[in-house]
């Protein structure tokens, strides 16, 4: 029952992010060919680009809390967000004309992040988050510099980026269509050492994970995720922390569960959320991490409470 | 008969510090081994590395076979360790710790929680449980393990005098069966009802290995534990009367 609420959810908002917008279209009957051109050229591909980015950012973030035994967890908290970030700012200085230097340098700075905290990660996962969060406190430095040395015509698009932006991902949607899947279909095979890992590093070796390499391609895994993500849509707070915690109220806390919920229920934030901050000052547009929070911080302590309660 | 477990010269180390060395023994199938020792002397260290979660030095077989060879999937299904669980997060069941344990067999899982007096809280989060409560969800969890080896690290701590006795008569049952079981006991009667054989571990590197009849004696555990342990009748008991 949860599953088809969850499945109606879905395409019920697809249809509204498709409906909405600067003029209202019934996405059923599009009244001329212009209509036809926005729902299915400019919003359809917008919407699937913010359901997988959504979703691989919850993917992510169900993966780096267990990754990290932290319930805190999320994709940007070993400062893979700062170096990404501190990239993007980066390729808008050193070619302030090209669309695609903002999404070149975001990917090669996760990437850089990725590799710096992979570094770490023998030391196991509390001194592993240590170090992720002196990281993400100095690719904060670095981006605040950055910035600061950024030519003031380029400040707007860095900041509209650093604050989420589905308006125009340099990568294709089958692109990221496929990720999702893919980083799903990997994250299911996964699932049970997955579950094992929530008792304990000790416990999941006792009961035959092999705990180290299960870390090394969980590490690689989340983090190749949010790179994608980034890439794709900036920085986009808050969907990879609170959507794991609210499919495990609502689904329970087994992998084979949890992480297809949070495949789908971040795709689903992120989709309510894009259609919402390109509709209520339209024509111009919010940041799509302003809304994330916005609308599913209330839900969330809202569903916190009547669990306790 | 190949021994279940073979220890050759086993030496344990943490932090530096030596905890026990040169301890030799072969432990056959169906025997109930007790290690007793003080605080911090090693006995939880012991398990541990016989289960192949920490470095030893020295030699551990395994049903004839290096116990460094295998696999940790394959040693997992050789040897079922049940130590405290750490607090976890992420609201994980009753019923699903029991699934994880190596069973998705519901019928098994329910007819053990029954057994273990844990089947109303199978729906409850593991956070929300007693401490006794959570021992014996591990235990439960330990009895849908069917290894030929476990090893327990204080099965009975936490538990009601009924849950004590249970636990006890669930060893014997288990090495009736033919089950090696390894545990750490701190209450030496408890000890005496199921030992076969006996590991001491003295906390300066000093470990022993002899039959029940043999190390159960009141100046050898007096000795072990720096503590009076005395004899009533058939029984050696510690003298809470005494001062120290």
């Amino acid at each position: 029952m949860r599953w088809l609420i969850l499945f109606i959810a879905v395409i019920s908002s697809l249809l509204l992010g498709l409906a909405v917008g600067e003029q209202w279209i019934n996405p059923f009957a599009p009244s001329h060919a212009l209509e036809k051109t926005i729902l299915w050229e400019l919003r359809f591909p917008r919407l699937l680009t913010a359901f997988a980015v959504g979703g691989m950012l919850a993917l992510a973030g169900a993966w780096f809390q267990v990754l990290l035994g932290n319930p805190l967890a999320e994709p940007y908290v070993l400062g893979v967000a700062g170096s990404a970030s501190a990239g993007a700012v980066t390729g808008l200085m050193l070619m302030p004309e090209s669309a695609w230097a903002m999404s070149v340098g975001a990917f090669a700075g996760a990437w850089i992040g990725i590799v710096t905290v992979m570094l770490f990660s023998r030391l196991g996962a509390n001194r592993m988050l240590l170090a992720g969060v002196v990281l993400a406190a100095f690719w904060s430095a670095v981006l605040a510099l950055l910035l600061a040395l950024l030519p003031e015509q380029g400040l707007f698009r860095a900041f509209a980026w650093m604050m989420g932006d589905l308006s125009h991902s340099d990568i294709p949607v089958p692109v990221l269509l496929l990720a999702w899947a893919t980083a799903l279909i990997c994250g299911l095979i996964l699932s049970r050492s997955l579950d094992k890992l929530l008792l304990g590093e000790r416990h999941a070796e006792a009961l035959g994970v092999d705990v180290k390499q299960l870390r090394h391609r969980l590490l690689l895994l989340a983090s190749a995720v949010t790179a994608l993500a980034v890439t794709a849509a900036g920085t986009i707070g808050f969907v990879g922390l609170v959507i794991p915690h609210l499919m495990r109220l609502l689904f329970g806390s087994l992998h084979r569960a949890v992480l297809p919920a949070s495949a789908i229920g971040g795709g689903l934030l992120l989709v309510l959320a894009d259609s919402a901050a390109r509709t209520i000052i339209a024509p111009a547009e919010l940041p799509v991490g302003i809304l994330t929070a916005i609308i599913g911080v209330p839900v969330f302590l809202f569903l916190l409470m009547r669990r306790s309660g | 008969m190949n021994s279940a477990l073979k220890l050759s010269n086993l030496a344990v180390e943490r932090g530096g510090k030596v905890l026990l060395s040169e301890l030799n023994c072969d432990i056959n199938p169906g025997e109930v081994i007790v290690v007793l020792g003080p605080n911090g002397a090693g006995k939880s260290s012991l398990l541990l590395a016989l289960a192949g979660l920490i470095p030893a030095t020295g030699a551990v077989e395994l049903f004839g076979k290096p116990l460094a060879g295998f696999s940790r999937k394959k040693l997992s299904h050789k040897i079922a360790w049940q130590g405290a669980l750490p607090p976890t997060e992420f609201g994980l069941t009753v019923e699903q710790r029991l699934e994880l344990a190596a069973s998705e067999d519901n019928e098994a899982i329910i007819s053990i929680a029954d057994a273990m007096d844990i089947k109303p809280l199978l729906t409850r989060p593991l956070g929300e449980l007693s401490s006794g409560e959570r021992q014996r969800t591990e235990l439960a969890a330990l009895m849908l393990r069917d290894t030929p080896i476990w090893l327990l690290d204080e099965p009975t701590a936490h538990l009601d005098l009924k849950h004590q006795i249970q636990c006890m008569h669930m060893l014997k049952e288990e090495r009736d069966h033919g089950r090696t079981i390894i545990t750490v006991l701190h209450d030496i009667q408890q000890a005496m009802a199921v030992a076969d054989y006996l590991i001491l571990i003295d906390g300066k590197g000093g470990a022993e290995y002899g039959t029940a009849e043999q190390l159960f004696a009141s100046q050898r555990l007096s000795e072990l534990f720096d503590a009076p342990v005395v004899t009533q009748g058939s029984v050696l008991v510690p003298d809470y009367g005494k001062r120290i």
